[in-house]
């Protein structure tokens, strides 16, 4: 895996955040909001890889973020000697794409006119310039692919990666997710969400108006048919039917950060009374933030460690995990429902 | 099939345009812009629904509607495993400038723009549409998009993940990517020229296509006999530049020549290859190399850009459509625009209407970021 985030680069990173638990996020003032607005964004130091981001020297943050977490999951995976570049894959998910640089396009459109914009930011606006930037640097040669969809799209990307691996069209597939905070998505979001004045995200609250800190960044996983030595977990993306209960004796990872309205959704799903956390307040509200809590579930089965929820206000006394314990996890189900009370889920096996 | 473009309503108007090598190209009337590149509009009033603020949602469910009463299905679609997966690259993004230039000027904005954007997801859309409840992926992979999409679908059937999907793809004509082009210097003034010695590079086109893909399980359950399938598809990257393709074309090749083993088709058994043909100087130069190396230098190809314009993320779609046709009817079109062949490329396009016999055709697409992508259409025997 790899993955950048507020919290900086590298499952190190990851790991020590979840250690560490919630933090207080950034405060920004943004123009037109009354109030500052608590995010939690990617530092520019995090971004400074001269090396690894050689060929994307031009590219802008939603680039690198990507170029970075996919370079980092294919070191971290301890197969980079051996991978045959013509079979693998790259699939992105993203729910806004780069709309920071379509932003600056349209700022040469209406200072300078239709016929003098930049070309640069015109193909580095298009979704897939992050897929094309992983391929070029990780020298990919084969089917490479961007989804868009504002719920499930990091699913629909295993799923998919899944159906590439099964039909042997690749050996390996990177599936990664990457969104990025721009100062109009941030106005954006003061206007369209309920910020948490506190700060906190509460994934227990199961409020029909949950609270929100908008949050950005990129997650990897290099997905093979075969399991290797430094493989986090088995994979299988699945459906959620309203009103069924997880049942086991896993660990429940309720992917809501105020992003996608009404959570009352999640209560039902925690009825079945299998132990729960979230790890999104250590993330962030983001449209593809499944793939990052996959990634912190990912860390639970290889650690065979429970995280403790960041933010535990638990109003609903559900069976959370509210300390950190090292002990058997044998699978981790990661659960995301949208507006329309249809669920995916991520099942993470040890 | 359903198909919506500058060449036809529907797939009947569209052959009607293909036999006539009737060529709608003009002024662009539906946004202001200094620009006056001539482009492909659909001029046909064709809005589906006042619900929806984006045209490429109502091109799009226009040929989603032409293409359900050609499959003889119905538009509600629950309890049966359906997914959506469709192409585009307008509708993706958060592109409106009048939004966008009130934030910068005034600090502040109506969220209108906004709340349609996220109520505007191309699959997420036609998925609602339709009740569906598999998988539903909007493919954004610049002009290559419809034909990943499309390819999904496939891999979603033979996976056993969907009985049906909707595939296919949409892009109307917006200001945003004709100045976006236009800086690129790749337009054209005159009507496109595709693989001609004197092309001078792409028009902007506007439009749909949709497929209806089914396993056999699935349509023999319902008593349906399909007439054409996908037999294959491929797709590899450049990992070259991220708007010109590779010079030696070689992942295009490795796309045509996946999508060709998938299908178990020799290249001898391709009667035609609708070519991506956008009519720039590179990407007609690489492609017909790959074409002639893969298929020899005597195939028939042919470009519908020259009927429709470049169309985006529409293009594959469209195309696939385009090319699954002309094996039910039996001709090709002229490629409209293609009259001296260029000597730096090893293989022209046909001049004018030609009969075909074969059961297989080959549809290409290439893209922005390095992105190449083949189908194999074929004809039930």
């Amino acid at each position: 895996m790899g993955i950048v985030f507020s919290r900086g680069r590298g499952i190190a990173s990851l790991e020590q955040a979840l250690q560490e638990g919630w933090v207080p996020p950034s405060e920004v003032e943004v123009r037109g909001l009354d109030s500052r607005l608590p995010v939690y964004p990617v530092s520019a130091e995090t971004l400074t890889d001269k090396a690894v981001l050689a060929k994307a020297r031009r590219a802008d943050r939603f680039v690198r973020m990507s170029v970075l977490a996919a370079s980092d999951a294919i070191q971290d995976s301890g197969l980079a000697g051996s991978l045959d570049k013509q079979r693998l894959g790259v699939i992105i998910a993203t729910a806004l794409g780069p709309h920071v640089t379509t932003f600056n396009f349209l700022d040469g459109i209406i200072d300078f006119g239709d016929a003098a914009v930049s070309p640069t930011a015109f193909s580095h606006s298009v979704h897939n310039a992050a897929a094309s930037y992983v391929a070029m640097t990780l020298d990919v040669r084969g089917p490479t692919l961007t989804m868009t969809h504002f719920h499930f799209a990091f699913h629909d990307a295993l799923l998919l990666a899944r159906a590439w691996l099964d039909e042997k069209r690749c050996d390996s597939v990177l599936v990664g997710a990457v969104d990025e905070l721009g100062t109009v998505m941030e106005y954006a979001c003061g206007r369209m969400l309920k910020p948490a004045k506190d700060g906190r995200i509460k994934p227990f609250a199961f409020s029909l108006s949950p609270e929100a800190v908008p949050g950005e960044g990129s997650v990897f996983f290099l997905l093979t048919r075969e399991t290797s030595g430094a493989a986090y977990a088995a994979v299988e993306p699945g459906d959620f039917t309203p009103g069924s209960f997880p049942a086991g004796s896993g660990l429940l990872l309720t992917d809501n950060s105020g992003m996608s309205g009404d959570e009352s959704g999640y209560r039902v799903a925690v009825a079945g009374g299998m132990q729960a956390a979230s790890y999104m307040p250590v993330f962030g509200s983001i449209m593809t933030g499944s793939a990052f809590q996959a990634a912190a579930g990912a860390l639970v089965v290889k650690r065979q460690m429970r995280y403790a929820c960041p933010v535990q206000d638990n109003p609903h006394c559900v069976n959370i995990c509210s300390e950190t314990v090292a002990g058997p996890v044998s699978n981790v189900l990661c659960l995301r429902l949208d507006c329309r009370g249809q669920g995916r889920t991520v099942r993470l096996m040890h | 099939m359903g198909a919506i473009s500058a060449a036809g309503g529907d797939i009947a108007e569209t052959l009607e345009c293909f036999a006539a090598g009737r060529r709608n190209l003009g002024k662009v009337t539906l946004f202001a812009s200094s620009l006056d590149y001539p482009v492909f509009e659909v001029r046909r009033p064709f809005v589906y629904s006042s619900k929806y603020k984006s045209r490429t949602i109502q091109l799009v469910l226009t040929a989603l509607d032409e293409a359900l009463a050609g499959a003889g299905l119905d538009r509600d679609m629950s309890g049966r495993r359906v997914g959506v997966c469709m192409g585009t690259t307008v509708a993706s993004q958060l592109n409106d400038v009048d939004f966008y230039q009130s934030y910068r000027k005034e600090g502040a904005a109506g969220m209108e723009p906004v709340e349609n954007f996220l109520k505007g997801n191309l699959a997420e859309v036609v998925s609602a549409e339709l009740r569906a409840t598999g998988p539903a992926v909007t493919v954004v992979n610049a002009c290559s998009s419809s034909s990943d999409a499309i390819g999904v679908a496939l891999s979603w059937i033979r996976n056993g993940i969907c009985d049906l999907v909707i595939a296919g793809g949409g892009d109307e004509l917006n200001r945003i990517p004709l100045c976006g082009f236009g800086s690129l210097s790749v337009f054209s003034h005159k009507p496109c020229r595709p693989y001609d010695r004197d092309r001078e590079g792409l028009n902007l086109g506007e439009g749909a296509g949709v497929v209806i893909l089914e396993s056999e399980r699935s349509a023999r359950a319902r008593g349906a006999v399909p007439g054409l399938f996908v037999a294959g598809y491929g797709a590899a990257c450049d990992a070259h530049h991220l708007t010109a393709p590779r010079p030696d074309g070689s992942g295009l090749e490795t796309a045509v020549r996946g999508s060709l083993a998938e299908a178990g088709v020799q290249p001898s058994e391709v009667c035609f290859v609708n070519a991506h043909g956008t009519a720039t100087r590179d990407n007609d130069k690489v492609e017909g190399s790959v074409l002639a190396r893969v298929f020899g230098t005597d195939a028939k190809v042919l470009s519908t850009k020259g009927y429709t314009g470049h169309t985006l993320g529409a293009a594959g779609a469209l195309e696939a459509v385009f090319s699954a046709l002309a094996l039910r009817e039996g001709w090709i079109p002229a490629s409209a625009g293609f009259e001296n062949k260029d000597d730096e490329i090893p293989i022209g396009a046909v001049r004018e209407r030609t009969a075909i016999t074969g059961q297989y055709a080959v549809s290409t697409s290439l893209a922005f970021g390095g992105n190449n992508a083949s189908l194999v259409i074929g004809r039930c025997s």
